[in-house]
């Protein structure tokens, strides 16, 4: 039997590939070129170097990462159930004002905590009214270098933890809490059994963030004056101009975020999410908790929520009022609008490229495709120094080969500065995205190609639609981050081009902290703006 | 005469550990209906996913209308099969409404021209009231029903039905399968339907794939299936009949050692003297309350038109015999129960 062989090229699915590798490619070539750089590294040098300092820089970080990973799960976690499942005073106020914690960067909360805690700081003056000064001086706090980045970081960043584990649950299709009584479970045992094993991917991919987050942080760690790996890679690299050292640190710091990967993708293996096969959503109804745990449950969200947010928002107004000189009403006008153009450019490329390539991953089912991807969002965690000096690498290398001279393009430009935001800033994107995808069931698309779309359609029509209100929450968690960033803006910015970040920054490591609460106000100003018209954003969609 | 429809040798596999090897069957004319039959988890969707391309084959090949459309290295993508399939699980796009879902398919090219309309089809299949809701609004049952309609509004060349109606209230099913096969059968669709209920796969398929543990076991129409079946699994399958030791003691007899002679038309040969298994369906013997032979009911079981009841034959051989539920008097378990002899079983299915 003959039968026309018309073999099917598609265009469609090569482009969709190609363009999804080399988008993957671009965003992790400067890991490439950390890890390339580590290759020619001879072995007596870093023999005399791991002697030194490597045992306290790896001592240090994992310290720091491990104390943080544990108080941001059990604060993002607790609150997240708290506020999911049960009903007490300002239970609704809580569910969205513990997002305003994302408005801190947490090297303007370490501010806060020394300048708050110092000799003669607020804390002291506060207390001057009431006590003497040789009582207060016994009861004054004093806050070691690393329970000051641990607090500091814990309370800024337990909301990747608490957000993404509390839209986990509210996707459940029925009330947990229910089910487990029925099944003759404790309340304990719920919480332990029931509910936080089936938010475990969206904790995991919290924690996840939370880790990256805390390796990559350098502002709150130098600060304080800790050795960490960051620290490490920047007095290397900034003030002795030891590029070999910076590179080996790199190079180390990957291989724990490497491992941070592993963990998260163990954790994720064979875990599918799907819509519940019935579609009828039932609404959670609440349990209402009464007496002692009314009022505790108020308290430990009150507590989080004046700490994290209040906490740093009045020192920092405190601050901008007693000392009113530093401002200066031009200026802080263009900061302004330099802000808001960094924000939108960035956003726009890094949702449409995350989605792009989660989109290939998805309808391909490629397993290159997928592993580059996934590899791609490891720029989060790659500190910002490290992003912006292999960038200028990157590109002097292109010059280099192709004999051309881009890198004046990128350098102290705004489109190199973008093109850090992407590498960094990528993943967030991604892993919205990739979340939201997963729950759509995969019959989906299958029924769409049976009803004869093709990738492309299947994308504007099916995908777009349904993901669309997700790239808003991605562009505000983009936004915030931008607005937040330090290391790349001051490295890659163009020259007298301010941030509020590289402001405060400036001041503070002149030990002006009271001369950087005005531009720290602003950061907070503008991420309580983005934060709130998110959660309006997302009332609005609900109805 | 080519098939419109042909699957050859092929080994579907949804993963390495579960396979359905060397399977072939047909749909000989446009506009046939086959119905594939299986337990759960025997891998019936995994063969419609493979027939519509969502899934690629290793071995064998598929033909549709003359064309191969899946081979070793030949593959055609799902888009451009023209082959629709209505998922089991809710598949309808959940951003879109219910009339949304139903008309977002219909826009496809097709070679044929048929004329199903879409008010038609709201009607058949009920769905006036849920045009305006979303998915996450409507029961399963619903959804699956407006699925369906989705599949047979894209005007696909081959439609495949994954349990069309495993949701569906039982007393709306029957009416939406006669609507079913009316509309298939007058726009003359070919179609394949999966399911696990023999009834369903007996009134739609005019043939049946039976598949059990990881092969075809036997591709044939309803009533040979069910009354020639090619083995004792398939026997097994309906789980209605019993299997009795018996002896053949001529070309038309079989001998039990309680029963006695057992007349009939043997489908398979047998020498004299050989011991088989004879299977015995309920409307195989006929009650008699004159009969001699008589057994103790252990078990009767209330269908409506009949009632079966169960004999203990022996210690190990247990037989229903099908009577009228307007036979003039009922018998209550372990009341002796006659058999009327000769016993005479038009076809002597053993093995």
């Amino acid at each position: 039997m003959f039968a026309k062989k018309h073999k099917s090229f598609n265009f469609i699915d090569r482009s969709v590939y190609v363009f999804s590798l080399i988008i993957s490619l671009l965003i992790i070539a400067p890991i490439f070129g950390v890890i390339l750089g580590n290759i020619s590294v001879d072995n007596e040098y870093f023999k005399f170097f791991s002697q030194t300092e490597l045992v306290r820089y790896t001592k240090n970080s994992l310290f720091i990462l491990i104390s943080v990973l544990f108080i941001t799960f059990f604060l993002g976690t607790f609150s997240a159930y708290l506020v999911s499942f049960y009903e007490f005073p300002f239970v609704n106020f809580f569910k969205y004002s513990l997002l305003l914690s994302f408005a801190i960067p947490p090297y303007i909360f370490g501010y806060t905590l020394s300048g708050f805690f110092e000799n003669y700081g607020t804390f002291y003056s506060i207390l001057n009214y009431f006590l003497d000064e040789k009582i207060i001086n016994s009861i004054l706090p004093n806050l070691g270098p690393f329970l000051g980045s641990i607090i500091s970081l814990s309370l800024t960043l337990f909301g990747y933890v608490f957000i993404l584990t509390r839209s986990s649950f509210l996707n459940q299709s029925k009330n947990l809490i229910e089910v487990g009584k029925n099944l003759g479970f404790t309340t304990f045992d719920i919480f332990f059994k029931i509910i936080l094993p089936s938010a475990r991917p969206a904790i995991f991919i919290g924690l996840s963030l939370v880790g990256m987050e805390t390796l990559a942080d350098f502002g709150t760690v130098s600060f304080f004056g800790l050795s960490t790996f960051t620290t490490g890679i920047y007095n290397s690299w900034f003030i002795f101009d030891d590029l070999k050292t910076a590179n080996v640190l790199s190079f180390l710091l990957l291989f724990f975020i490497l491992t941070l990967f592993v963990l998260e993708s163990f954790f994720r293996k064979n875990m599918k999410f799907h819509n519940s096969t019935s579609s009828l959503k039932r609404k959670n109804e609440k349990i209402n908790l009464k007496g002692t745990k009314r009022i505790l449950a108020f308290l430990f969200c009150f507590t989080i929520f004046f700490i994290s947010f209040l906490f740093p928002l009045f020192q920092m107004l405190f601050w901008s009022f007693t000392f009113p000189n530093s401002f200066d009403f031009l200026e802080i006008i263009s900061i302004n609008f330099n802000s808001m153009k960094l924000i939108f450019f960035a956003s726009t490329v890094i949702i449409f490229l995350s989605f792009f390539v989660n989109f290939g991953t998805r309808v391909l089912k490629s397993n290159v495709l997928s592993f580059f991807s996934n590899l791609s969002i490891a720029g989060y965690a790659i500190p910002g120094i490290v992003i912006s000096v292999a960038i200028i690498t990157f590109f002097s290398l292109i010059d280099n080969l192709l004999h051309l001279s881009i890198k004046s393009y990128f350098i102290g430009s705004l489109a190199g500065l973008i093109f850090g935001y992407v590498i960094r800033f990528y993943s967030i994107s991604f892993n919205t995205i990739k979340t939201v995808y997963l729950k759509i069931n995969k019959t989906i698309d299958d029924s769409a190609l049976l009803l004869g779309f093709d990738k492309l359609k299947i994308l504007k029509k099916i995908h777009f639609p349904l993901l669309k209100s997700h790239f808003v929450f991605a562009f505000i968690l983009i936004s915030i981050e931008i607005i937040k960033e330090l290391p790349i803006t001051l490295i890659l910015r163009p020259f007298n081009f301010e941030t509020f970040s590289t402001k405060a920054f400036n001041m503070a490591s002149n030990d002006l902290i009271e001369a950087a609460a005005v531009p720290s106000l602003f950061i907070i100003l503008w991420s309580s703006l983005l934060i709130i018209l998110s959660i309006k954003f997302f009332l609005i969609d609900k109805k | 005469m080519k098939n419109f429809f042909d699957v050859k040798n092929v080994t579907f596999s949804s993963s390495s550990d579960h396979k359905l090897i060397d399977v072939t069957f047909n749909i000989k004319n446009p506009g046939d209906i086959i119905s594939i039959l299986g337990p759960s988890g025997v891998g019936k969707t995994t063969i419609l996913r493979t027939i519509a391309g969502l899934e690629k084959i290793y071995k064998g090949e598929i033909w549709l209308n003359n064309s191969l459309i899946s081979s070793k290295d030949f593959f055609i993508e799902p888009e451009k099969r023209g082959i629709a399939l209505s998922f089991q699980d809710n598949s309808l796009f959940p951003h879109l409404n219910v009339y949304q879902n139903l008309i977002i398919g219909e826009k496809r090219k097709s070679k044929i021209k048929r004329k199903i309309k879409l008010e038609e089809c709201i009607e058949l299949f009920q769905l006036e009231s849920l045009l305006k809701k979303f998915p996450h609004e409507i029961s399963a049952g619903e959804a699956q029903r407006a699925s369906l309609v989705r599949s047979l509004l894209s005007n696909p060349s081959l439609l495949l039905l994954d349990e069309p109606f495993s949701n569906v209230d039982i007393g709306l099913k029957e009416k939406l399968q006669v609507n079913l096969k009316n509309l298939l059968k007058e726009n003359k669709i070919s179609t394949i339907i999966v399911t696990h209920n023999y009834e369903e796969a007996f009134y739609f398929g005019g043939k049946c794939c039976l598949f059990s543990k990881n092969k075809l076991i036997q591709f044939d129409n309803p009533y040979n299936i069910y009354h020639f079946p090619a083995s004792q699994d398939v026997a097994n399958f309906f789980n209605k009949g019993a299997f009795l030791n018996a002896k053949v003691i001529s070309d038309n007899e079989l001998e039990h050692n309680i029963l006695g002679v057992i007349k009939g038309k043997f489908v398979r040969k047998f020498k004299k003297g050989d011991i088989v298994k004879l299977l015995v369906q309920p409307e195989d013997l006929i009650h008699s309350d004159k009969s001699n032979l008589k057994f103790k009911i252990i078990d009767k079981r209330f269908l409506g038109t009949n009632f079966i009841y169960f004999l203990k034959v022996s210690a190990k051989e247990i037989l229903p015999v099908l009577v009228h539920s307007h036979h003039i008097h009922q018998h209550t378990i372990n009341e002796y129960f006659g058999v009327k002899t000769p016993i005479i079983i038009k076809h002597l299915v053993c093995f």
